[in-house]
C-alpha cells in the first residue's frame, strides 16, 4: 500500500490503547476522550503508561482537546485553517482513533454534487429489479451514519452552496430519507450513534462558497493557525520526512543543518510575505509546513536518484526554488531578491552550509528565468 | 561497591538538604519571634485566611510589605472605589540619571486581596496601628540600576516560581494555560476552606520551594527582608509593644527568609522630592502590569465573593457600618504538622456547581447575541456539555472559568467576529469584568478637586464614569466664559478623548458664541490626577509646560511662536507672553538653517495681526522678532538659495517674511539695501529657485514683467528646457508668498505651459503638479484659482470668443504705441528723417513713422482727454497752482 490510512499504521498503538483504556467512552467509540488525546498527541510519564506514544499531530493541545469533546457532543467538528496547517491530518487521526475507520471521506468540489452526500442509483440494477435498497450505492456519509462511525468531509467550502445544504438535515436530524423508496421498505437511513461528521475548510476559500448560518450553527469552529515556532516546525518537517523517507524505502540523513537553513529561509520569506503590501509583492505558496516538507521530500528524492545519495545545500536550494517559483515573473523575482538581500549576507556572515545554498540557488534562478 | 556510589550519596545528600530545608523554612518561619502571615497577591484564600486571622487575633500592630513612605495615602483609602492604585511620583529627581524622570511606583489594591483586609482592620479599629515596613520608594529606584521605562510596580507577594522551565512544567501537567490558573486550581482552591495552620505551613512552603529552586540573584529581595526586620525591631524597640500582639504579612517568598535575624544599615533618601496620592486602577490593568492571565484577577474576585458567602466570614471593608459580631478569644497557635496531611491528600476541590455553570451558559449566549452573534439555546446547551466534557479530558469534576471559556469559544466562535470583541473577551466579561477603581473627590489633589469645584457651574457629574455632554451659550450666560477658558486648558494638557470639543474653537482672533463638549474626566481621573503632581493649579501646570517646550534644548523659533500664541490663547499673560516671545526671538537669532521658515512666517503673521487687531501698541519682542527676522533672513538668503537641502518652499517662506514685513521693519530701522544686496548675491541652479529669484528681482523692481515674460517665453522654446519647465513654474507657484502681485502671471505661465509643453512632459506633470500644491503650498491654492476664475470665461459658449488679457494686452502693444505728442522736436524730427532712419538702420530696427496727434493727449489718451475736456476746472486750478 502506498500510504496505509493512520488506523492501519498505528493498528497496534490504537489495540494496546484499547487494551488499556479504563475511561469512560462516549456512543461506540473505541477509545476514551482522554485516551484519543494520547493517541494524537502523545504520551506522557504522567500518564502512566507502559510504553510510549509518540506525538503524531503538531501544534496546540487545547485544539486537539476542543475537538474531540465536539466529536463527543451533538455537533459537527469544523476544522478551519491556512493550506498545509495539519487539518486533514487530525481529521484523519481523530477518525482512526475514534472508530478505527478514517476512510469515510467526501472530497468536496466544484463538481460534488448531493448525490456524492446522500445516495445515488446502479443504473444496469435499478433497470433489471427496479429501485431497492440493493440498488442503491449509499455515499461515505451515509455509511458512516449506518455504521456510526466518523465520516469526513475535506474542503467543506469548494462546493456548492446547495451541497452543503445537505449536510444540514443529516447534522440535525441525523437520518437520510430515500424517497424513491416507498413505505416500509426501509425508506429511512438512521445515523447511529457514534456517527459525526469532520469537515475541513481552507480560509483562502473564504468568500468561494460561504457556510449559510444554519451549518455554521451545526459546526463547531477549531481554527488551525500556521505554525510559527521554529522548535515545533522542526519536530513536524522531521517526523513527516522520516515518515516519506521510509515509504519510499529511501535510507538518507537529513543533516540538521540543512533542516535550519530550510526552516531559517521559510521564516525569512514569510516575513517578507507579511510585510508586504500587494500579492505581486508575496509569493503564491502559502509558506506552510507542508509546503516545506515537500521542498525536503523533492531534494531528498532528487539527491536519491540524480545524486550521490547525500542530501547536499545546492539540491535543497534548487528544489526550494523550484517549488516557491509558480509565477513568472513575480515569484522569481521575490527569490531572486531574497537570495541577494537576505542568503548572500548571511553566507559570507554564518558560513556553514549557507554559500552551498546560495550558489545552488542562484543556478535554479538562473535556469528557470 | 559499586562506581556510583560516591556520587549517589552525594546526589541524596543534595536531595536530603534541599527537601529538609523547605521544612526547616517552615518550621523556622512558625518560630520567629512575630507572628509572620504569608501572603500571595490576589488570592481569595490569603484574603479570607487574613479575615479570619483578624478576627481571631484582634492584633495591635501589623506591619505590612509595603513602602513605608506611602502610609499617609492608605487613610485615604476610605473615599475610593477599588481597586485603586497608591502611586508615588517624582518629577523632579537628583540622585538619579536625569532620563529617567518622571519616576513613578505604583501599587494596586483590590479588594480581595489580604494586604486590604489589614489595612481595613487596621484604619477601622480604635487603638491598631498599621506600619509599612518596606523599603521605601526612594530605594526602589536606589537598588535598582537598570534600564527603566514604565511605572515600576509593586506589590506584596509575588509568587511565581522564577524558573521558566519548572513554570512550563506545570503548566503542562496541570493541563492549564496560565501560571495564574495553575495557581488558582492547585493552591487557591485547596486552600480557600483550609484552616489557619494549613494555610501558613503551606504558603510558607511554597515560598521556601521556590525560593530554594532559584538559590542565586535573590541579592536584592534578602536586602529587603533585611530592610523590613531592621525596621520592625526599630518599632518594637521604640514603642515597646508586646511581639504577641503583632502580626507581619509579607509575600510567602519572604516568609522563608534565611536573614530574618539580619540588620541592615538604610542608606539616606536621595533628595529626589516625592510626591504621593491615589490615582484609579483597574483589573485589566493590574493584569497588564504584572502579567497575569487575561480575566484572572476578575476571576479571583469573583471566587472571592463566592468564598464569602459560602464561608460566612465578614471581611473588613473601610468605613463600613456593620460592626464584628464578639468574638472567641483569641486561639493559641498550633505548630504540629499539617504539612503532611496536606500534601498526601488530593486537594478537596469543590463540588461541581450546576447551577453556576448553567447560569454561565445563559449568560455567555444572551452577551454574544448583543454582540452580534448568532447564538440561540442551542449553544447555551452546547457550551454546558462541552464545558463538562473538557473539564472531564483534563482531569477534573468541575468546570473551571478557563474550561468554560474554552467552551464557549468552541461552541460559538465561528470564521469571523461580527462585533468589537471576540468570545474570549466575553467570558473575560461576563465572569466579572474589568472593574475600574475610582478615587473619591476628598483624596484628589488640590489640582484636580479645583479642576472639579470651577467646573460645577456646568451642572454636570463630572466624576462618573459616562461621558456627559456640556453645553454653553456664552452670550447668554457669560458666567461659563471661565470654564470653556478651563476646558480648552485641559483639552491642551489631558491625553485626547478626556475633553473634546464638538463646537466651538479656539484661536487667536476669534471667539466662540456657543460651545459643546464632550467631557469624560470620570474614566481620565488617573491623567488629571498625575496633572495634580505638577502644580496646584492648572494654570501653572500650563504655564510650567509652555515654559519647559520653549526652554527645551531642541526647541526651535517656531516652536516657541507656537508657545507664545497658546500663552495668548490660554493663559491671556502679558509679562509670560512677553518672556516666551524674547526667547523666541534669541532662538531665531542663533538658528543655523531655516527649515522651519513656513512655520515662522505662518506664525508671526497671525501674531502681529491679532496685536495689531486687539488695538494699542506692537509689543517690544514683536518689534525685535521682525527686526532680527529680516536681518537674520537677509544673511541667509544668498546661501540658502544655492544650498540643495533648503527646499523652495522655505526659500518662498524667507522671502515672504522678508517682503511683507518689510514696510514694519524699514520703519523699525532695517534697510533695504540689505534685501536687495542679499537678492543679488543670490545665484541659484535649480529651476524652481531660479524662479524664486526672478519674482523676488521683479518685487525689488530689478525686473520688469516684460522681461519675466520673455524669460518663460525662452524657456518654452528651448526644448532643452522643457522638461523644467514645470520646476519652474513650482517656483513660481512658491513666489506668491513673497509676491501676491504676480498671481495673474502665474496663471498665465500656467496656461502657457498647459498650452504649449509636449504631451510626454505635460501628461506625467499634471498628478504630480497636483500633489505637489496640495503638499507644499496648500494656503496658495485658492488665491490660484480665484484669479483663474477671474481671468478665464465662465461660461462655454465664451470659450470662442475668448481672448486671453495677456495676448490682448500684447496685440495692443504692438498696435497702440506710446503717444505721440506734438510739439518742436517731433517737427524738427518729421522735418528731417534722414538721420533719425540711420540709426535705426543701424539698430537693427525697421520702424515707420507716426504722424503727430495735435489733439490733446493720443489715440491711447481718449478717454483722458474726454475727461479733462469734460471738467477744465480741475486743469485749470492746477496749472494756477503751478
Amino acid at each position: 500500500m502506498l500510504r496505509a490510512p493512520a488506523e492501519s499504521k498505528y493498528a497496534e498503538e490504537l489495540d494496546y490503547l484499547e487494551s488499556i483504556d479504563q475511561g469512560h467512552k462516549p456512543f461506540s467509540w473505541r477509545l476514551s476522550p482522554r485516551m484519543v488525546r494520547i493517541f494524537v498527541l502523545g504520551s506522557e510519564r504522567s500518564d502512566g503508561l507502559d510504553r510510549e506514544i509518540p506525538q503524531k499531530w503538531f501544534g496546540d493541545r487545547s485544539f486537539v482537546e476542543r475537538s474531540i469533546v465536539t466529536l463527543a457532543s451533538d455537533r459537527g467538528l469544523l476544522l478551519i485553517g491556512d493550506p498545509g496547517t495539519g487539518k486533514s491530518w487530525l481529521a484523519e487521526l481523530l477518525a482512526a482513533a475514534i472508530c478505527r475507520n478514517s476512510t469515510m471521506v467526501v472530497q468536496g468540489t466544484a463538481g460534488t454534487t448531493e448525490d456524492h452526500i446522500k445516495y445515488s442509483w446502479n443504473v444496469s440494477m435499478v433497470i433489471a429489479k427496479g429501485q431497492s435498497r440493493e440498488s442503491m450505492i449509499p455515499s461515505p456519509i451515509m455509511t458512516a451514519m449506518e455504521k456510526g462511525v466518523i465520516g469526513r468531509f475535506e474542503e467543506l467550502t469548494r462546493s456548492t452552496s446547495d451541497v452543503q445544504d445537505a449536510l444540514i438535515s443529516i447534522l440535525s436530524e441525523k437520518y437520510v430519507s430515500i424517497p424513491e423508496l416507498g413505505e416500509g421498505e426501509d425508506n429511512i437511513v438512521f445515523a447511529q450513534p457514534g456517527f459525526s461528521i469532520i469537515a475541513t475548510a481552507n480560509s483562502r476559500d473564504r468568500g468561494v462558497n460561504d457556510l449559510s448560518s444554519a451549518l455554521k450553527r451545526r459546526f463547531n469552529f477549531v481554527r488551525i493557525p500556521v505554525v510559527t515556532n521554529k522548535k515545533s516546525e522542526a519536530e513536524i518537517v522531521r517526523f513527516r520526512t522520516t515518515e516519506l523517507l521510509r515509504r519510499h524505502q529511501i535510507d538518507l540523513d537529513v543533516p540538521p543543518t540543512l533542516l535550519d537553513i530550510l526552516l531559517q529561509s521559510f521564516a525569512d520569506l514569510r516575513a517578507g510575505a507579511a510585510s508586504a503590501t500587494s500579492d505581486d509583492q508575496k509569493l503564491e505558496s502559502a509558506l506552510s509546513t507542508a509546503e516545506q516538507i515537500g521542498v525536503l521530500e523533492d531534494a531528498i528524492l532528487h539527491s536519491q536518484f540524480f545524486g550521490d545519495s547525500t542530501l547536499r545545500a545546492a539540491t535543497l536550494a534548487s528544489s526550494l526554488v523550484g517549488s516557491l517559483a509558480r509565477r513568472t515573473p513575480e515569484d522569481l523575482a521575490i527569490l531572486n531578491k531574497y537570495w541577494h538581500g537576505v542568503v548572500e549576507p548571511r553566507s559570507k556572515k554564518d558560513g556553514g552550509e549557507w554559500p552551498e545554498f546560495l550558489e545552488g540557488g542562484r543556478q535554479a534562478i538562473a535556469t528557470l528565468s | 561497591m559499586s562506581p556510583f556510589d560516591p556520587l549517589r550519596e552525594q546526589l541524596a545528600g543534595a536531595a536530603a538538604a534541599f527537601g529538609t530545608g523547605l521544612v526547616d523554612d517552615v518550621e523556622q518561619a512558625l518560630k520567629a519571634e512575630l507572628e509572620i502571615f504569608p501572603v500571595c497577591h490576589h488570592s481569595p484564600a490569603s484574603a479570607l485566611a487574613m479575615a479570619r486571622r483578624l478576627r481571631e487575633k484582634q492584633p495591635k500592630v501589623i506591619y505590612l510589605e509595603l513602602c513605608e513612605d506611602l502610609r499617609p495615602v492608605l487613610d485615604e483609602l476610605r473615599n475610593c472605589r477599588l481597586p485603586v492604585a497608591l502611586q508615588a511620583f517624582a518629577t523632579d529627581i537628583e540622585g538619579f540619571p536625569p532620563e529617567w524622570a518622571p519616576l513613578s511606583v505604583i501599587a494596586p489594591i483590590t479588594e480581595s486581596s489580604a494586604e486590604y483586609q489589614a489595612i481595613a482592620y487596621a484604619l477601622d479599629t480604635p487603638g491598631v496601628e498599621i506600619v509599612l515596613v518596606d523599603r521605601s520608594v526612594d530605594h526602589v529606584f536606589q537598588w535598582e540600576p537598570r534600564e527603566r521605562g514604565e511605572a515600576v510596580g509593586v506589590e506584596i507577594g509575588d509568587l511565581r516560581p522564577r524558573f521558566a522551565e519548572l513554570e512550563e512544567h506545570l503548566l503542562h501537567h496541570g493541563k492549564v494555560r496560565h501560571w495564574s490558573e495553575w495557581w488558582d486550581q492547585y493552591v487557591e482552591q485547596p486552600l480557600v476552606g483550609a484552616d489557619y495552620d494549613t494555610y501558613r505551613q503551606v504558603m510558607v512552603l511554597i515560598g521556601s520551594l521556590f525560593r530554594r529552586l532559584r538559590p542565586q540573584g535573590n541579592e536584592m529581595d534578602e536586602d529587603r527582608e533585611r530592610y523590613m526586620w531592621t525596621r520592625m525591631r526599630e518599632h518594637l524597640a521604640a514603642t515597646g509593644a508586646d511581639p504577641d500582639t503583632c502580626l507581619y504579612v509579607c509575600g510567602a517568598f519572604h516568609a522563608a527568609s534565611p536573614v530574618m535575624g539580619e540588620h541592615l544599615d538604610i542608606t539616606p533618601r536621595t533628595a529626589t522630592r516625592w510626591l504621593y496620592g491615589l490615582i484609579p486602577s483597574s483589573h485589566s490593568a493590574i493584569e497588564e502590569q504584572f502579567g497575569l492571565a487575561p480575566g484572572s484577577v476578575s476571576i479571583a474576585s469573583a471566587t472571592w465573593s463566592k468564598a464569602v458567602k459560602r464561608s460566612g466570614v465578614t471581611p473588613y471593608q473601610l468605613g463600613s457600618k456593620s460592626k464584628a459580631r464578639a468574638l472567641p478569644p483569641p486561639t493559641p497557635l498550633e505548630r504540629d504538622d499539617r504539612l503532611s496531611g496536606f500534601l498526601t491528600q488530593p486537594p478537596a476541590l469543590d463540588g461541581f456547581d450546576e447551577a453556576e455553570l448553567l447560569g454561565w451558559c445563559v449568560d455567555i449566549v444572551r452577551l454574544a447575541r448583543r454582540n452580534g452573534y448568532l447564538a440561540s439555546t442551542a449553544d447555551a446547551i452546547a457550551i454546558y456539555e462541552t464545558s463538562i466534557l473538557l473539564a472531564g479530558m483534563r482531569n477534573r469534576k468541575r468546570p473551571t472559568p478557563y474550561d468554560f471559556q474554552d467552551a464557549a469559544v468552541t461552541c460559538i466562535e465561528k470564521d469571523v467576529v461580527p462585533g468589537r470583541r471576540d468570545v474570549r473577551r466575553l467570558c473575560e466579561i461576563m465572569l466579572g469584568g474589568d472593574r475600574i477603581g475610582q478615587v473619591g473627590y476628598d483624596s484628589l489633589p488640590p489640582l484636580a478637586r479645583d479642576v472639579l469645584d470651577r467646573l460645577e457651574p456646568l451642572g454636570l457629574d463630572l466624576q462618573k464614569r459616562t461621558l456627559s455632554r456640556a453645553l454653553m451659550n456664552l452670550d447668554l450666560n457669560p458666567e461659563l466664559a471661565p470654564c470653556s477658558d478651563l476646558l480648552w486648558m485641559l483639552r491642551y494638557l489631558l491625553p485626547e478623548g478626556a475633553v473634546k470639543p464638538i463646537m466651538g474653537s479656539r484661536r487667536l482672533g476669534e471667539r466662540s458664541i456657543q460651545e459643546s463638549w464632550d467631557l469624560w474626566l470620570g474614566k481620565h481621573q488617573r491623567e488629571l490626577i498625575e496633572l495634580g503632581y505638577e502644580g496646584v493649579t492648572i494654570e501653572q501646570v500650563m504655564e510650567q509646560r509652555l515654559r519647559r517646550a520653549a526652554w527645551d534644548p531642541k526647541a526651535t523659533a517656531a516652536v516657541v511662536l507656537g508657545a507664545v500664541e497658546d500663552s495668548i490663547l490660554f493663559l491671556g499673560s502679558r509679562r509670560f507672553t512677553d518672556e516666551l516671545g524674547a526667547r523666541a526671538v534669541e532662538l531665531l537669532s542663533a538658528e543655523r538653517t531655516v527649515d522651519d521658515a513656513p512655520e515662522v512666517l505662518r506664525r508671526i503673521r497671525r501674531l502681529l495681526a491679532h496685536y495689531r487687531s486687539s488695538g494699542g501698541a506692537l509689543p517690544g519682542w514683536c518689534e525685535a522678532f521682525v527686526t532680527a527676522g529680516y536681518a537674520h533672513y537677509c544673511t541667509l538668503l544668498p546661501s540658502a538659495f544655492v544650498d540643495e537641502d533648503t527646499g523652495v518652499r522655505q526659500v518662498g517662506a524667507m522671502l515672504g517674511f522678508l517682503f511683507s514685513m518689510e514696510s514694519l521693519a524699514i520703519s523699525l530701522g532695517c534697510d533695504r539695501a540689505q534685501l536687495e544686496l542679499a537678492v543679488r548675491q543670490s545665484h541659484p541652479e535649480a529651476p524652481a529657485k531660479v524662479a524664486l529669484v526672478w519674482a523676488a528681482q521683479f518685487q525689488l523692481g530689478l525686473l520688469t514683467m516684460a522681461d519675466l515674460r520673455s524669460r518663460c517665453d525662452d524657456l518654452l522654446n528651448n526644448p532643452l528646457v522643457v522638461p523644467s519647465v514645470p520646476l519652474y513654474i513650482t517656483g513660481f507657484v512658491q513666489a506668491l508668498e513673497p509676491a501676491p502681485v504676480l498671481t495673474p502671471f502665474v496663471v498665465e505661465v500656467l496656461s502657457g505651459a498647459f498650452g504649449r509643453l509636449p504631451d510626454d512632459v505635460l501628461l506625467p506633470w499634471l498628478p504630480n503638479l497636483i500633489t505637489t500644491l496640495r503638499r507644499e503650498a496648500p494656503e496658495l491654492v485658492p488665491v490660484l484659482v480665484r484669479e483663474a476664475g477671474l481671468t478665464y470665461p465662465a461660461s462655454l459658449a465664451a470659450v470662442d470668443a475668448w481672448v486671453p488679457p495677456w495676448s490682448a494686452q500684447s496685440a495692443k502693444g504692438t498696435r497702440g504705441r506710446a503717444p505721440v505728442v506734438a510739439g518742436p522736436v517731433t517737427g524738427l524730427l518729421a522735418a528731417h528723417p534722414a538721420p533719425t532712419d540711420a540709426v535705426a538702420a543701424l539698430l537693427g530696427c525697421s520702424g515707420e513713422w507716426q504722424t503727430g496727434d495735435t489733439g490733446s493727449g493720443g489715440p491711447g489718451h481718449a478717454e483722458v482727454a474726454a475727461l479733462l475736456n469734460a471738467h477744465p476746472e480741475a486743469a485749470g486750478a492746477v496749472a494756477a497752482l503751478i
